[in-house]
């Protein structure tokens, strides 16, 4: 064997270097044989490459390597081995062929644990360097790279090669070679694991000329395995977008590009996008969205970027390189326009005025949800009693408005943090839920009489939204709007899809609307007299009323319990459920008509902090149950989704939470029925299910893929073709026949 | 409640390596040196402080200290009344983390010039300014604002025989800054071994 031979002589050369010692004080962990050849009195001076650049080394080096060459067969690589890795320059091809390319490549075998770097390293290592010493026949280029892979130390992130790994460098042979000739090149690398180690070793192959030749089957299998990771240059448009803080990348997709929940992406180019991967990177719309931050070190806005998309993992990863433009701007809005102006894209922006009116329309019909309708009706029934209609009107709507503008400035500065964070997320939160369920109950107790208002220390909702002052009107429309903010309903969903996508006054100004929608039933009340005197006059009826109101509370508070349940398990719904008998205890005890005083005081101390108690073990938990699979859905998957997608297989996508009504009616007079459920079989339908009822950033990327920060959200997947996204209020009828629409299509 | 928390200390930090900006005010740290004693940044008002990251172990740190190139900034800087601070976020246990004593070898050894000998094994501040690199290097005027954060020199090479062929960017940028000039090179990408955390 040509290698073997070379090895074996090359052993024997290094079979006198064990005495040097594995000395990491050297800057240079120079190869081995260059020491020993180099014979330089001093090795541990301070600078001890002094022996790589003796001008003798290199012509003593060859001169050895050549009589080797002539003693044995011929060659076809050279090596260095270190304890970190091996280093080959090796040929293609067995042969040089004049007037015509061919490739060498430079072969890093890595020791586990340990990496080289790609051409733009990262945040720290220094990319593999060659320098070329050529006979005047050959001319090398480039290295060309094969697409690199994202290292992690403790928050440092590098872009580089580990394993088996061969960098491509194509030469070009004139015509007039005609002697065999020596191919020289200096490596210089960095090698890692956490502490780095620079190496640097001159290499030397030697090859004959002939007028064919053959590859050497040694490394065909790395070359070839370099070239399918090289990546592909392609014409697709993207940008980057850049404010203070982001460089905001966006890459217009093909059609057929392959749908995969982790592309991964790297700047050719240094000091422009940060190298850490974003937290919500997304596909969607036909748009990779890659939110870097911006690079702490850019100064001068280059005009491009290249960027190197990789799509699965080695050795069945696809990479491609792109060109973005690099723009400058203050803000990062307009990517569905940008979207929209880009090939394949299917975004379709809506213009304000029709965002502002189905916000309008959507709060309003939030009006109807059943959390929010006692509360509504509760202060309808106050109206009646007062003359100060109007101003509360006003400070009711001003307690909604408040309270959408409230939240949504949380989520835009969440967004901003970079979580990934989608509408409703406030009753994602366990404490959130616990409390109000107490105060659900609470409000019950009062309405079926247990006891009254009035007392100054009773619970801070109840004080501030009960009773007819200002104060009670203004926080009962706070109150309105945090109940209903989750359940997404009809024409909502588009409306804060949109808003979360714009620049943050516009994203307000909508969130504003949609309270402005809430309160508008309750100002009409207030402000149509005609409308206020067909409520019936006030009378003993009304407690009786008020009474009856207490149940839909009941049944709000029972329907929250079992969110609770959902998200914590059920051991911690039983500890809320038993905070709230001690709840209804202390209330209980307030509302006895002869009290004694101190009593009193501890036994609500009690019951108040088992209610915290209970709030806080129950917060504490992490639910160890699974919902039940049903043999009918599948959980959702970004991954299980494109895998159905490429068998070719119908698929019906039902984003959904616990905490959402909207949702549970849907399934439950559409999709649960035996119509829709037979017609899925017959057509072998795939329905696929994504709970959102805990936060989960998989489900928020698709839900942004279709511009909605909600849930419900119903997505029809033909065999082959576009999708088709069905309305947010669905009955049997509706999707048996859009079930039948989709077996038509060829 | 995890995620919420892990949201929160994510924008927390983001907001930390927004601190670390050119031209925006330089995070504050305490951290003790290597004789025991508590230095603030705040305590350096009025003076121009360069932070210096280290890690003796780290070929790239060889290359500039076993050349004198290092001892040699330190010495110009402090010749000049600016503070020199040099710090190792190494972690307990990680490679080239020192305690007082295994500094002030280090100093009496390479010949340090440096005002203090900083240990922030918590890699608190480390984290605060985004130190990348060993070496790594920041300058902070005597407003206490960050007008330097990159890499020693232009050539990133772990060959000490670079040094004299590259732009020594921290000299520069302090002269410019001692005759009122607009820095010329305020930020880099750094090189060398990853801090480690």
């Amino acid at each position: 064997m040509a290698k073997g031979s070379f090895v074996n002589n090359l052993n024997f050369l290094l079979a006198g270097l064990g005495a040097l010692p594995r000395c990491e004080s050297l800057v240079w962990r120079a190869t081995p044989r260059s020491s020993r050849l180099a014979s330089h009195p001093n090795p541990t001076a301070k600078s001890p490459s002094y022996f790589l650049t003796s001008p003798n080394f290199t012509r003593i080096w060859f001169a050895t390597l050549l009589t080797m060459a002539f003693a044995g067969p011929l060659w076809s690589a050279a090596e260095v081995t270190t304890s970190e890795l091996k280093i080959s320059l090796v040929s293609e091809s067995q042969a040089l062929v004049p007037g015509g390319q061919q490739f060498l490549g430079l072969l890093i075998e890595h020791q586990p644990h340990w990496h080289t770097y790609w051409q733009n390293a990262g945040d720290s290592g220094i990319p593999t360097k060659l320098s070329w010493q050529l006979p005047a026949a050959v001319k090398a280029g480039e290295i060309q790279w094969p697409h690199p892979q994202r290292f992690d130390l403790s928050g440092i992130i590098n872009f580089g090669f580990d394993d088996r790994v061969l960098l491509l460098v194509p030469i070009d042979i004139a015509s007039d070679l005609s002697e065999r000739a020596t191919l020289a090149v200096r490596v210089d690398w960095l090698v890692c694991r956490e502490e780095c180690i620079p190496g640097r070793a001159d290499l030397a192959l030697e090859l004959p000329v002939a007028a064919q030749t053959s590859a050497d089957p040694l490394f065909v299998a790395d070359f070839a395995a370099t070239r399918a990771r090289l990546p592909q240059v392609v014409d697709w448009s993207a940008r980057v977008q850049l404010d203070a803080e982001q460089a905001r990348v966006e890459v217009a997709l093909p059609a057929d590009f392959p749908a995969n929940e982790k592309p991964e992406l790297y700047p050719l180019q240094i000091e422009v996008l940060s190298n850490a991967r974003p937290a919500d990177v997304s596909v969607g719309n036909g748009v990779l969205l890659w939110p870097a931050a911006r690079s702490e070190y850019l100064q001068t806005v280059p005009e491009h970027v290249d960027l190197v998309i990789v799509n699965g993992t080695p050795p069945n990863s696809r990479a491609y390189q792109v060109r973005a433009a690099v723009v400058n701007v203050g803000t990062v809005a307009g990517t569905a326009e940008w979207a929209t102006a880009t090939a394949g894209a299917r975004a379709e922006p809506m213009s304000l005025a029709a965002a502002l009116l189905f916000a309008l329309l959507g709060g309003a019909i939030l009006n109807l949800m059943p959390c929010v309708f006692p509360v509504l009706t509760l202060k309808a029934l106050a109206l009646r009693s007062d003359s100060a209609d109007l101003r509360h009107g006003l400070l009711y709507a001003l307690g909604c408005v408040l309270a959408f503008v409230a939240l949504a400035a949380v989520l835009l500065s969440l967004r901003a943090a970079g979580a990934v964070l989608g509408w409703g997320f406030q009753l994602q939160s366990p404490w959130l839920i616990g409390i109000l369920v107490y105060l659900f109950f609470a409000m019950g107790l009062s309405l079926s009489g247990v006891y009254s208002f009035g007392e100054r220390w009773m619970g801070i909702g109840q004080t501030l939204t009960e009773g007819e002052s200002d104060r009670a009107a203004f926080f009962t429309g706070v109150l309105a709007a945090v109940v209903a903010s989750p359940c997404t309903a009809p024409f909502m969903g588009a409306a804060m899809g949109y808003a979360l996508t714009q620049s943050a006054p516009l994203a307000l100004s909508v969130f504003a609307t949609l309270g402005l929608g809430l309160a508008l039933p309750f100002v009409l009340l207030c402000v149509i007299p005609g409308l206020a005197q067909r409520l019936p006059k006030p009378g003993v009826w009304m407690d009786r009323f008020k009474q009856v109101l207490a149940f839909p509370l009941y049944l709000s508070a029972v329907w929250l319990l079992w969110v609770y349940g959902e998200q914590q398990g059920p051991l911690a719904m039983a500890r809320l459920a038993g905070g709230a008998v001690f709840l209804a205890f202390a209330l209980w005890l307030l509302g006895l008509p002869a009290p004694l005083r101190w009593l009193r005081g501890v036994s609500i101390a009690v019951a108040l902090a088992a209610v915290v108690f209970a709030l806080q073990a129950g917060a504490q938990l992490q639910s160890t149950t699974q919902r039940s699979e049903s043999a009918n859905y599948e959980a959702y998957s970004a991954q299980r989704l494109a895998q159905l997608r490429q068998l070719g297989k119908p698929v019906l996508v039902n984003m959904t939470a616990a905490w959402c009504i909207t949702c549970l009616a849907n399934e439950r007079v559409a999709l649960s029925t035996d119509a829709v459920r037979s017609k899925m079989q017959e057509l072998g339908v795939t329905y696929v299910k994504g709970d959102w009822t805990r936060r989960d950033d998989a489900i928020t990327r698709y839900l942004a893929q279709f511009s909605r920060s909600g849930v419900p959200l119903y997505v029809l997947y033909p065999a082959r073709g576009e999708p088709r996204v069905l309305p947010q209020l669905l009955t049997a009828d509706l999707v048996v026949a859009e079930l039948d629409a989709l077996g038509r299509k060829p | 409640m995890h995620k919420t928390l892990l949201a929160l200390s994510l924008a927390v930090l983001t907001t930390a390596s927004f601190a670390s900006t050119v031209g925006q005010p330089a995070p504050n740290f305490s951290l003790t040196d290597s004789n025991g004693k508590s230095h603030s940044l705040a305590d350096f008002k009025g003076k121009t402080v360069v932070l210096e990251w280290t890690n003796a172990e780290c070929p790239f740190v060889k290359k500039h200290y076993g050349a004198d190139n290092m001892q040699a900034q330190q010495g110009a800087a402090t010749a000049s009344d600016v503070v020199w601070l040099t710090i190792n976020s190494g972690a307990q246990g990680k490679q080239g983390q020192v305690d007082g004593a295994g500094a002030n070898q280090l100093i009496s050894k390479q010949g340090f010039k440096s005002s203090a000998y900083l240990l922030d094994a918590s890699g608190v501040t480390g984290r605060a300014y985004g130190a990348k690199t060993t070496p790594h290097l920041y300058i902070v005027d005597a407003a206490g604002v960050l007008r330097y954060n990159g890499a020693i020199d232009s050539i990133p090479s772990a060959d000490s025989a670079d040094i004299p062929k590259a732009t020594q960017y921290v000299p520069q940028a302090l002269a410019e800054l001692a005759a009122g000039k607009p820095i010329s090179v305020a930020s880099s990408q750094p090189y060398g071994c990853s801090v480690k955390y």
